[in-house]
């Protein structure tokens, strides 16, 4: 339903969209050749990603335009349960190269 | 009607809470459990790549600028097709096919790619379990997060190929391209994914 209030403005949405991602893959890879601290090319990369994920996922499939009904069951469904494996599992393989007296 | 009256006052949506078709509904549900599996990979990933006490450089083992280009691919296969899916909205049948068309040789030029590069690395010894680079893990995560990502594209190239036909054919509904389009959207999504954690990280 929110949907059909979407006013499209023709394919305007999607080529700014397109722009934006560019600009984005750009930038994480001139931080990549700019050798800058690890800490802070993690994090840039990490927020940067994130961003590009919620302009695909906002604007190229519409989840903004959605009830918030399904935008929350996808990103709790998806983003916060995948963020979760992701916390439980990996963080283990420091324990394990810890273990293996490599570290 | 009385049960009605509550479901609308927890849900806002009556019968249908989301508010969306049955169709993109499933297409929605799919996606999250498809992409659970992307997330299990990437959390292997992680657990591998922190558990090995060294880890490759990739600028020595990809050449960073083609994989840049494969993304690019990538990010503008999806505003095609998004053009073709706001075409679809507005009845613009010509639009539609070609916004098509232009995803589906985006779709194929990305495979291409991945294939040169699959064909590379295995010319240099690249194996599921050994490899020159002194990290056995390393192309197994390389072979399996692209490959799975690879079939993913596979079957969005066969599924949009499906639904441009059936528009030449004038059977396709313009929710069809737009849940066939959601599909292809969440395969740019992932590939997000994998160039920042894998190639660039």
């Amino acid at each position: 339903m929110a949907e059909k209030e979407h006013v499209h403005g023709g394919y305007r949405l999607y080529w700014v969209t397109w722009f934006w991602l560019l600009i984005l893959t750009i930038l994480m890879i001139g931080f990549e050749v700019l050798h800058m601290p690890r800490f802070f090319l993690v994090l840039a990369l990490v927020v940067f990603m994130l961003t590009k994920a919620a302009f695909i996922a906002g604007n190229f499939m519409h989840l903004r335009f959605e009830r918030l009904n399904l935008i929350v069951t996808v990103i709790v469904g998806l983003l916060i349960t995948g963020a979760v494996l992701f916390a439980l599992i990996s963080p283990d393989g420091l324990r394990v190269l810890h273990l293996s007296g490599a570290s | 009607m009385a049960e009605t009256h509550v479901a609308e006052s927890v849900w806002s949506g009556g019968v249908s809470p989301f508010g969306v078709s049955w169709r993109k509904l499933m297409m929605w549900i799919f996606i999250i459990t498809d992409g659970l599996l992307f997330a299990g990979l990437l959390a292997g990933y992680g657990f591998l790549r922190l558990a090995s006490p060294t880890w490759p450089d990739r600028s020595e083992v990809f050449y960073i600028p083609f994989i840049a280009f494969m993304t690019f691919v990538l990010i503008t296969s999806s505003a095609t097709m998004g053009t073709a899916v706001g075409a679809a909205r507005q009845g613009d049948r010509r639009w539609i096919v070609r916004g098509l068309a232009l995803t589906i040789l985006g779709g194929l030029t990305f495979l291409g790619c991945q294939a040169y590069e699959w064909t590379h690395l295995i010319q240099e010894g690249a194996r599921l379990y050994t490899n020159p680079w002194g990290v056995p893990h390393f192309t197994a995560c390389f072979f399996v997060l692209t490959g799975f990502h690879g079939s993913h594209v596979f079957s969005g190239v066969i599924i949009l190929t499906v639904t441009l036909i059936r528009t030449l054919l004038g059977k396709a509904t313009p929710e069809g391209v737009e849940v066939a389009g959601l599909y292809w959207h969440f395969v740019d999504l992932v590939w997000v994914f994998i160039f920042t954690l894998f190639y660039l990280l």
